[in-house]
């Protein structure tokens, strides 16, 4: 008998631990024709605000060594306009066993109650919410409420006591010990880590940025070993459930977020340069979890020797 | 499960036939893709994986010149531009390589259009080839327009000739081929001199924009064709969005081929 994958995040059954990075997977059914979505623990949605946002001016990404930088600024269509676009794709995937977990985005603490209003009022297919407060590309709001305790912890704050959802906070890869405890204090029921990485990339002929803006998110392997030790401090400091994220490639990718603390894990970029790469890494995953000789692999989690 | 809008490209393991120097910096692959090969419609595109580069994890965007559905390949003409497609341009001959498509939505040529003008600059000349073999194919009288840096850049122009039926104007940047300037000026002296029923635009944003705002104007039907970075091809990421007044679209699902109208240029 095959070893068991079941994990729970946060309140979330996910029959395997593998979820994909808010951003890097549209809203599912663009990857349907790939391979089936539902063979996945979970989805995380493209963030959605209360509003549809445009997001940032041409250019939005650039190439860089070992991943890609990119400044789409949540362009996104509203959650009436995710329901409207694919509600009953997404709740075809909770019938599947697939939970699905919608990202909320925001300007404001206002902004996100607003949001996630709507989604408790429209979205009866959410598995969780996921708070984005990491956005690197997003002008006010963003990355700043969620590079701070304090600023973290009032989003959640206000928020919390909307949803009786699982409730999930993106964090920025920063401060992640301290962050973590704040977020758990005002009752996350789970982390996930780590957003892109703040980043630039010039082109020294024109000595203009290679984005719209100065700066942009990297994402892509380059990413991996730092969030995978981000993902091992936030693990020192709560003891709610962690969803490592970044720069995963293959199945080892993600046992290493496991080994570190990580209950489940999401494939981002990879989801782009290699569409249908999910099966394989749950392939690879499962392969490991066997020759470590576990029945579960609940017991992998944390198992760093060190 | 339904799905709001079928992603029509798949994966496929495509062996190269022949990759080499066209002129200066344009390069060609061939590619024996039998299934997508007969998929790909003129105007639509297909992104490449090029293995072992890692300044270049994504796949490249490429459009086609041509297919060959008997031969069961595809043509996709490139520029050197970075580390990515430098990288392309030294994979040899009997490799195989991975290719997502077929991409995007392609022109919309109207079965009982007459005569079209087709304006092309730099790599904007790769779909409007397609276009030109695609109007030839309808029978549909074609003036073609390629512009280009310099000389050296300029490529197709002989077969382009032998294969449509129409004028094939060409212009350089610094003169060393055609007329001089850019090819919006050619463009427009032939919007203004002829009668067109279709207009297809692919080139820089200034070419596509000066000559899209005159057919337009003359109540041209006109469509152009976008060029975005882009991270996926199949609407997953938002990288490669344009501004319409219909509000924000993806080059890569609802594009690259757009109404002009409906465009909202920088």
């Amino acid at each position: 008998m095959s070893a068991s994958l079941a994990v729970n995040l946060g309140g979330i059954p996910m029959k395997n631990p593998l979820n994909t990075a808010s951003g890097t997977f549209g809203f599912g059914w663009q990857f349907e024709g790939f391979y089936d979505v539902s063979c996945l623990g979970a989805i995380t949605t493209k963030g959605c605000a209360a509003e549809p946002w445009d997001g940032n001016d041409q250019p939005r990404m650039a190439d860089v060594y070992g991943g890609m930088i990119n400044s789409v600024g949540l362009q996104n269509p509203g959650v009436r306009g995710l329901v409207a676009q694919c509600g009953d794709y997404l709740q075809g995937l909770r019938d599947h066993d697939c939970a699905v977990i919608c990202q909320v985005a925001g300007h404001s603490v206002d902004e996100y109650v607003a949001a996630v209003e709507l989604f408790e009022e429209l979205a009866p297919f959410a598995s969780g919410l996921e708070i984005n407060i990491s956005c690197p590309n997003i002008a006010c709001g963003g990355i700043a409420m969620g590079s701070t305790p304090a600023g973290a912890a009032e989003v959640i704050r206000a928020v919390r006591p909307r949803t009786t959802r699982p409730l999930l906070v993106k964090m920025a890869p920063a401060r992640v010990g301290e962050i973590a405890r704040a977020l758990e204090a005002e009752g996350a029921d789970a982390l996930t880590l780590i957003n892109s990485i703040p980043g630039m990339a010039i082109d020294v002929h024109t000595r203009r940025s290679k984005l719209s803006k100065p700066t942009g998110g990297l994402s892509g392997p380059l990413c991996h070993p730092i969030a995978v030790r981000m993902v091992w401090e936030a693990a020192q400091a709560v003891s709610i459930p962690l969803c490592g994220v970044g720069g995963v490639q293959t199945g080892e990718d993600v046992a290493e977020f496991i080994l570190a603390g990580a209950t489940a894990v999401s494939i981002g970029s990879q989801n782009l340069f290699e569409p249908d790469c999910a099966p394989r890494i749950l392939a690879e995953l499962e392969a490991w979890v066997e020759e470590q000789g576990v029945r579960d692999i609940n017991d992998l989690r944390g198992a760093l020797v060190c | 499960m339904p799905i709001p809008t079928p992603n029509k490209g798949r994966l496929f393991d495509a062996r190269v036939v022949a990759n080499e120097l066209v002129s200066g910096e344009i390069h060609r692959i061939v590619l024996e893709v039998g299934e997508l090969a007969r998929m790909l419609r003129a105007g639509q595109f297909v992104n490449v994986a090029v293995p072992g580069q890692p300044r270049q994890l994504t796949r490249i965007p490429l459009s086609f010149t041509q297919t060959d559905d008997d031969a069961g390949t595809i043509e996709l003409v490139y520029a050197l531009i970075g580390p990515g497609t430098a990288q392309l341009s030294r994979v040899e001959a009997g490799s195989t390589l991975s290719v997502l498509g077929p991409l995007g939505n392609g022109w919309r040529i109207p079965e009982d259009a007459t005569r079209a003008l087709l304006v092309a600059g730099g790599t904007g000349t790769v779909p409007i080839f397609a276009a030109a073999l695609a109007c030839a194919a309808a029978g549909i009288a074609a003036d073609v327009v390629v512009g280009a840096r310099t000389k050296d850049l300029l490529w197709g122009i002989d077969e382009l000739k032998a294969r449509v039926s129409g004028e094939i104007i060409t212009s350089t940047d610094d003169g060393s081929a055609g007329e001089k300037g850019f090819a919006s000026v050619p463009a427009l002296e032939l919007l203004a001199k002829r009668d067109y029923d279709l207009v297809l635009v692919c080139g820089p944003e200034p070419l596509m924009k000066a000559v899209s705002a005159r057919a337009i104007e003359g109540g041209v039907p006109c469509e152009v064709s976008l060029e975005r970075t882009m991270a996926c091809g199949f609407g997953a990421c938002s990288t490669c969005a344009v501004k319409t007044v219909r509000g924000m679209k993806g080059a890569c699902m609802d594009g690259p081929v757009f109404d002009a109208s409906e465009v909202v240029f920088p």
